[in-house]
């Protein structure tokens, strides 16, 4: 027992000196306010850049080093933000904007990372599926893997289109990596999936029977760079060589498809092979302002929001940039 | 000897049994989707000589360590006092009662807005629901103790601190001991679900983050495994330790 303890004793002593090393940065007068950033990412396609901004040295070039976070959601994520423990986060829109009108942060969105393409967010069924087209999904349970968020809303939008009204009890929340099984076995009807899991499920067997990102949602914004209000009135400098940075980023994974499969496996354990055949999403290299109204409208004509929902406060302009 | 022995055989048959059924369901297509046994253990043996995961897993037994160690340090003193000032307990443990059956879960969105650092929020859940066994196990082992033994000092002029000390600590200590193990496994359940929920720079529920959004189910059963295992193995050393320093009670 004594012993035991005094392993604790020391093991205590030795992680109170290790934490006491934080992360304050030198100023210089010229340079970013802020030269160490925690940047929290989602293991998923839609935060490949900020892999790639770092691996090709863009950080380093602006005087910035980056230090990756995984996060589960941007639900959780955001509120990182505001407590100050991640510096950058990558955040879906419409938890962002849900979160800035609950009143729980200020945001501001730096630059957009992530944006839909044809068959990058469909409803799967299951191989021997009855459900032949969207209207036969009335009713009928379907997985999300976050409520209230892109999936519900993209989901809901898609079936108004076809004639079907969506109830919410409808929604079954569950992991992306968990849906397979739900859908085999039978627990839920149709899930609504994002690469890599589209690529995944149709190996086994699952179909695509809708693509949830197509007319009114085509083209659909759906993650960008978010930092706090106070973040970025603070750090300005920091703000700008970060977007500076993250544009070549873009640029790079907007035209070379090689670039974002060699990124992917670097902060997710998604094998080469996957990574070689999923469909991806747009990487939009400029961030406008038209095209988040967009998704704060619907967000309002759905009922995710309450009332108009003005976009342009949370905005950063990128000033180097432009 | 022999008993131990014949009772490490039966659980082994027991563990390789189950396996062999799974590995052979799975095989059969009785049960889809999941990975193989057979790959599950073999990725479970290259994840222990993997640098990145072992990173992680140091990351994640530096915060069970520290939250543990914390446990220790605040619920003994705690339960010692609460243990010796039955009017005190009486009055804190309506409160006690109440916060205890809130999962630790369910606290981690809020305490991720309250702690800044990592290894802060993780050791604040992993303290919060660890402390419970420790806390009240040792107010328990304290409320057990022979009172003639106790009394017997007194009458010979002995203060409260030495009657403590020689008489209610040892008598309490195969309790707190007890308290202290399942603190132990909570611990590291603890450890590895306030990663999976709230993310990080790394430890073992932030590879099996990155194992999902990858698609690697191998990879999240492998990585699961091998926490069951170390929290196993901890459990094992722990008893082991209890009964080696309190043989006087096992030899009953």
């Amino acid at each position: 027992m004594g012993h035991t303890f005094l392993v604790f004793v020391a093991s205590v002593i030795t992680l109170t000196a290790c934490s006491g090393s934080d992360t304050s940065s030198p100023t210089n007068s010229n340079g970013p306010e802020k030269t160490t950033l925690k940047v929290g990412v989602l293991p998923i396609p839609d935060s490949a850049p900020i892999q790639i901004a770092i691996d090709k040295g863009f950080f380093k070039q602006e005087g910035l080093s980056v230090q990756l976070s995984i996060e589960e959601g941007s639900a959780k994520a955001l509120p990182k933000v505001v407590s100050g423990s991640l510096d950058v986060s990558l955040a879906n829109y419409v938890s962002t904007f849900s979160l800035q009108q609950s009143g729980l942060g200020k945001f501001k969105i730096i630059a957009d990372s992530f944006q839909a393409a044809p068959d990058t967010f469909v409803i799967m069924v299951g191989k021997d599926s009855p459900i032949k087209t969207p209207a036969g999904l009335a009713g009928k349970k379907i997985a999300v893997n976050t409520l209230n968020n892109v999936g519900t809303l993209a989901v809901t939008q898609t079936l108004k289109v076809s004639g079907v009204t969506v109830n919410p009890s409808q929604f079954a929340p569950m992991p992306l990596p968990d849906m397979a099984a739900a859908l085999k076995n039978g627990t839920v009807d149709a899930a609504w999936m994002s690469e890599p899991f589209i690529s995944i499920n149709q190996k086994q067997g699952a179909q695509k029977l809708v693509d949830t990102m197509a007319g009114p949602t085509a083209d659909f914004p759906v993650a960008g760079w978010g930092v706090s209000e106070d973040f970025a009135a603070k750090n300005p400098k920091t703000v700008a060589a970060f977007q500076r940075a993250l544009a070549k980023a873009q640029q790079l994974a907007s035209t070379d498809r090689k670039v974002v499969e060699a990124a992917l496996p670097k902060y997710s354990k998604i094998d080469a092979a996957t990574a070689a055949v999923i469909t991806l999403g747009k990487y939009p290299t400029t961030l406008n302002e038209a095209r988040l109204q967009r998704v704060a409208d619907l967000m309002t004509e759905l009922g995710y929001l309450k009332g108009h929902f003005d976009v342009k406060p949370l905005i950063a302009t990128s000033a180097a940039a432009g | 000897m022999t008993i131990s022995g014949t009772r490490v055989l039966r659980g082994a048959i027991g563990v390789a049994g189950l396996l062999v059924a799974a590995e052979l369901a799975l095989r059969a297509g009785h049960v889809t989707l999941l990975p193989l046994v057979s790959t599950v253990l073999a990725r479970a043996a290259e994840l222990t000589v993997d640098g990145e995961f072992l990173g992680a897993a140091a990351s994640t037994l530096a915060s069970w360590a520290l939250g543990l160690a914390l446990t220790v340090a605040v619920g003994i003193p705690i339960g010692l006092l609460l243990g010796a000032m039955p009017r005190v307990e009486a009055a804190v443990r309506p409160l006690i009662e109440f916060l205890r059956p809130i999962p630790s879960v369910a606290l981690i969105p809020l305490a991720i807005l309250v702690f800044a650092e990592q290894l802060h929020l993780r050791a604040a859940i992993i303290i919060y629901a660890s402390c419970w066994p420790v806390l009240i196990n040792t107010i328990y082992g304290l409320k057990d103790v022979d009172p003639v033994a106790r009394e017997t000092l007194r009458s010979f002029g002995f203060g409260p601190l030495a009657v403590l000390v020689r008489v209610s600590l040892p008598s309490a200590a195969p309790f707190i001991a007890t308290g202290v193990r399942m603190a132990a496994s909570v611990a590291i359940v603890l450890a590895v679900t306030v990663e999976l929920v709230a993310g990080g720079t790394d430890g073992v529920g932030v590879y099996i983050l990155k194992a999902g959004g990858g698609g690697r189910t191998d990879l999240m059963i492998a990585a699961t495994v091998l926490t069951g295992l170390f929290g196993l193995l901890v459990n094992l050393a722990l008893v082991a330790a209890e009964r080696k320093v309190f043989r006087w009670r096992h030899a009953r």
